[in-house]
């Protein structure tokens, strides 16, 4: 049994999965005052009725990370950072203690001009007068030469409970997302890390011995134990577990449409051929661009509680929300009140839909069925132009060799997949607008649960090889070792491959070697002056999002 | 976050699957580095730059601008389509308003590709600017253009293109030709007998320093834009003036270029040379895309820059003021054209043109109208080791009702005379472009 709990920011959704049928599911306001209650109690109530020794595993989903970011809940970080030449490092302030370091490493790795430690060792005292306890550290171009990241690390030692290094949270090049990563995994860690003793505790009390695992923002997922150390994976996992429901439930092979329509927003994505597409570089979070990869899923502003609102003659909705539908007990008309009253749906107090609508057009000098009919249709566009706009960008992605620009092929979506408290309710305007068949999962209702229980584990490595340096280097795992001058890129693949591999054993991540693709792969020839002096090889490696069977 | 002032439009192309052949510096890796640079940085993070992709021009595109001998295909690859339809987009999203600035950073380079096409020369087969210029012309119907050329090497491909056209003024900022590639660009190279002072070359002495450089933007290519009021500034931007170049002599710096380009205030810049791949491009291409953004910039240097080391001569300095009185008198009194010859009412010259890079030699004959009231009908008869005797002919931009005229009789009697294995017919006045 295979046991899937999201928790959202407006409900907590558990299901328990055994033999591609649900075999219990749960469903209650989450309590964002104490969200360990709120799992607690899921936990148990979904868990009541079965034998809790044949659980599995357990993939978790939640937004502890992203409230304690939101709320301004972190802890204080020193952030000690080298840019060298470049951008002003000091357009990436984050926190009160933040401090550059003179001193480079340049885009080959080498290391040009070592970090002034009268400059470290006045940071980290301030940082210690201030009791400060974590921190992050990042310089430029760490991924192709992480010794002075690690160089501080041996400077702060015992000052620091936790440290961040920039090149162990990814492999890519982004020196500004890197010291946001950095900062928010700091930020966030100790809180994490009561959460997850939390957790096990409250597992322990519930007499579940199993595999836990978190989910992240690219759909996948990782386990507690390795999330402890890589927190700020665990940020905006709630769209991904969403996407991954519908993947469990619709066997989608074609380029489609994925919304999700909640009571504030709906989220869009894009699958093509059937796969999620993922984030070129990473999430934005907080406005902070990071490298935590994540699945492309935009959010805008419509959704079943947005408000409707007339202005002169014109009917605008959202993305203002205030308060629930009048079906509801919600002070003003909503999309779901519109829905309500042409009879499209059927939820909560019909009645009380319609005397809002037939007031709101009464006020605003319509008939109630124009305003009705106008807010659908705004609301139906809004949806409409923002999937083009967003098919549009990703369909116009650069690419950088001749081949990529011939044969490349645009997404063209055949299908909408539907889901979210009120899919019903649009099914049939979305079909008119998108001029595409319109599918509703059946159990659409906890898809983000399902997603959360099926979703299988990610991993990314990205190796540099350097044939003239002799260097061959995968950041994210610590990796440096020696290569020989004739060093192939076909090594490399094979290399990137067999570490990440070895790396999934050592951390207890289960997959499947037919899960692990090439994403990227590229071998340069270097040349100085008419001689040639090496290779430039660089391989991306992943374990690609996916979920484990599905939903019959 | 950062913002940039300036909505800023990069189309970034770097033909990582293209050579001229593996150790030329025109080759797959040459602009890895100034991508890694700009990832790094995280310049698409900056609020206002945008990452476009590059559009493909079209045979239409290469046809409206070049005699390509004995077609475009033959003397293009896809890269080259790319590269100019990179110029095309940089074009497209500044003239439709979607940016304030674009640059194009793609390659191959152009600027050495003159009006009429035979093969590759100084790594150029066709003229992404001019490419560019001519598609901006036609679908905006732009009439003044200034391009400002800092590549090291003299642009007399673009100067080629230009020579005869009035209202595009081709200014070219380069070491002087006695010293390097092509070899020309001297001074009294000032455009055709319709055209005096719509081309102009300031030759800098090796060694010429930021000081150098910016002293001709300020005193020399900023006046005389002044002067001119354009309504679009086109750079091309090579980046081969600096310090670390391996095949020219100049002590330019990444700060220098940001500041050139600051002080030039371009609405579109496209890549050309520079083949520092990893101590140059890298911050020259940061310090370019910075300054057009509206971004601070300074504190982007090269690892090993030395001021001391990189000061420039006294002796230079003079020498580049000597230069900026001679290039401004040239401008405002330009004297007449001495090698003009008239033959009826045509200004003829006569041309030899060596392709460097495919070892092709090509002798023309060109003759342009001198018409008083557009830049005339013009007509190239040419040869080469690798084609038979060839014509273009080109009604241009903006051209009077009697060049168009005179231009299909020229057309129609080339055709009946049999003379030639091909004629190319550019027809701006009816948008026709005709190979036969």
């Amino acid at each position: 049994m295979y046991l899937g709990l999201d928790v959202g920011g407006t409900h907590t959704d558990a299901v328990l999965i055994d033999n591609n049928k649900i075999v219990a599911s749960f469903k209650a306001p989450t309590d964002h005052k104490n969200l360990l209650t709120s799992i607690n109690r899921a936990l148990a109530e979904v868990t009541k009725s079965v034998d809790r020794s044949a659980i599995k595993r357990i993939n978790l989903s939640t937004t502890l990370s992203t409230n304690a970011i939101v709320e301004n809940k972190t802890e204080k970080v020193g952030v000690i950072i080298s840019g060298g030449p470049g951008i002003d490092p000091e357009s990436f302030r984050l926190g009160d203690f933040f401090y550059v370091i003179p001193g480079s490493i340049d885009h080959r790795g080498t290391l040009i001009k070592d970090l002034e430690s009268a400059g470290v060792k006045a940071a980290l005292e301030e940082c210690a007068g201030k009791n400060v306890r974590v921190y992050s550290l990042v310089t430029k171009f760490s991924t192709r030469n992480p010794g002075e990241e690690e160089y501080l690390a041996e400077k702060v030692g015992d000052q620091a409970d936790f440290v961040s290094l920039g090149h162990r949270l990814s492999g890519q090049l982004n020196f500004p997302r890197r010291v946001g990563t950095a900062y928010f995994n700091s930020a966030v860690w100790r809180l994490y890390n009561q959460f997850c003793d939390a957790i096990n505790e409250s597992l322990k009390e519930l007499g579940i011995d199993t595999q836990v695992n978190v989910l992240k923002a690219d759909g996948g997922t990782m386990p507690l134990s390795l999330s402890r150390e890589l927190p700020v994976e665990t940020i905006l996992s709630g769209p991904a577990a969403s996407i991954m429901g519908i993947i469990s439930l619709c066997d989608i092979t074609d380029d489609s449409i994925i919304l999700d329509i909640g009571g504030t927003t709906t989220d869009i994505a894009i699958f093509a051929s059937g796969a999620p597409l993922v984030e070129r570089q990473g999430i934005s979070f907080a406005s902070v661009p990071t490298l935590v990869r994540s699945l492309l899923a935009r959010s805008i502003g419509i959704g079943g509680d947005s408000r409707i609102s007339v202005q002169s003659g014109k009917v605008t909705v959202g993305p203002m929300r205030e308060g629930p539908s009048m079906a509801e007990g919600g002070p003003v008309i909503t999309l779901v009140d519109a829905l309500n009253y042409n009879g499209t749906i059927s939820y909560g107090n019909t009645a009380a839909s319609k005397k809002g609508v037939d007031e709101a057009a009464k006020k605003a000098g319509m008939k109630a069925d124009v305003l009705v009919k106008a807010s659908i249709e705004f609301a139906v566009g809004f949806i409409t132009d923002q999937v083009n706009a967003m098919l549009a960008e990703i369909n116009d992605k650069p690419v950088y060799t001749i081949h990529e620009m011939l044969e490349n092929r645009a997404i063209v979506p055949e299908k909408v997949y539907l889901m979210g408290g009120p899919a019903q309710g649009f099914a049939r305007y979305l079909h008119a607008s998108f001029n595409k068949e319109v599918i509703i999962p059946r159990e659409y209702a906890v898809a983000n649960a399902i997603g959360a229980a099926l979703a299988k584990p990610t991993f990314q490595v990205e190796l540099f090889a350097d044939t003239s340096k002799g260097q061959l280097i995968i950041p994210n795992l610590n990796i440096r070792e020696k290569v020989a001058g004739d060093y192939t890129v076909e090594q490399a693949e094979d290399e990137a491959r067999s570490y990440l591999v070895d790396y999934c054993k050592r951390m207890g991540i289960q997959s499947s070697v037919k899960d692990i693709e090439i994403i990227e792969s590229s071998s340069f020839k270097m040349v100085q002056g008419y001689f040639s002096t090496g290779r430039d090889i660089r391989v991306k490696c992943q374990i690609k999002p996916g979920v484990e069977g599905g939903i019959a | 976050m950062i913002k940039a002032k300036n909505r800023m439009g990069l189309i970034f192309f770097p033909a990582y699957d293209w050579a001229i052949d593996p150790s030329h510096p025109e080759r797959e890796e040459r602009l890895l580095y100034t991508q890694d640079q700009l990832w790094e940085e995280g310049i698409f993070d900056i609020e206002g730059i945008h990452e476009f992709k590059p559009d493909i021009a079209t045979e239409e595109d290469v046809m409206r601008t070049h005699f390509c001998f004995p077609d475009v295909r033959t003397v293009t690859t896809e890269s080259h389509m790319i590269s100019a339809g990179g110029a095309i987009k940089a074009a497209r999203i500044v003239m439709d308003g979607e940016v304030d600035k674009a640059f194009a950073l793609v390659r191959p380079p152009g600027h050495h590709a003159m009006k009429s096409v035979h093969g590759n020369r100084g790594f150029c087969n066709i003229n992404n600017e001019a490419i560019m210029v001519e598609y901006i012309r036609e679908k905006y119907g732009t009439k003044k253009i200034a391009i400002v050329d800092t590549d090291c090497h003299h642009g007399d491909g673009t100067q080629d293109v230009y020579w005869h056209d009035p209202n595009i003024l081709y200014i070219s900022i380069h070491q002087d030709g006695r010293t390097l590639y092509p070899g020309s660009g001297h001074v009294p190279e000032l455009g055709g007998p319709c055209a005096r002072g719509k081309t102009i070359n300031i030759p800098l002495p090796p060694a010429t320093s930021d000081e150098g450089f910016l002293y001709a933007i300020d005193n020399i290519v900023l006046p005389i834009l002044a002067d001119f009021k354009p309504e679009l500034i086109i750079n091309s931007a090579g980046q081969d003036n600096h310090y670390t170049d391996p095949i020219t002599n100049m002590n330019f710096s990444a700060q220098g270029y940001a500041i050139l380009n600051e002080k030039l205030n371009p609405d579109i810049a496209v890549l050309e040379g520079g083949y520092s791949i990893q101590g140059a491009l890298p911050y020259v291409n940061l310090g370019i895309v910075l300054a057009m953004a509206g971004v601070d910039y300074s504190m982007v240097r090269e690892p090993d820059y030395n001021y001391e080391a990189l000061r420039q001569d006294r002796n230079i300095s003079g020498y580049i003021e000597k230069v900026a009185d001679a290039v401004l008198d040239a401008y405002r009194n330009p004297p007449k054209d001495k090698n003009a010859v008239k033959y009826g009412d045509y200004n003829v010259r006569k041309k030899q043109i060596y392709y460097d890079t495919d070892g092709i030699r090509e002798s023309q004959i060109e003759s342009v109208m001198a018409c008083k009231k557009c830049p005339g009908v013009l007509h190239i008869e040419s040869s080469s080791s690798a084609n038979p005797l060839s014509f273009g002919i080109e009604i241009p931009f903006g051209a009077c009702r009697s060049c168009r005229d005179e231009g299909l009789r020229v057309f129609r009697d080339a055709k009946d005379s049999r003379k030639y294995r091909t004629i190319h017919f550019i027809n701006r006045f009816d948008k026709e472009y005709i190979r036969v």
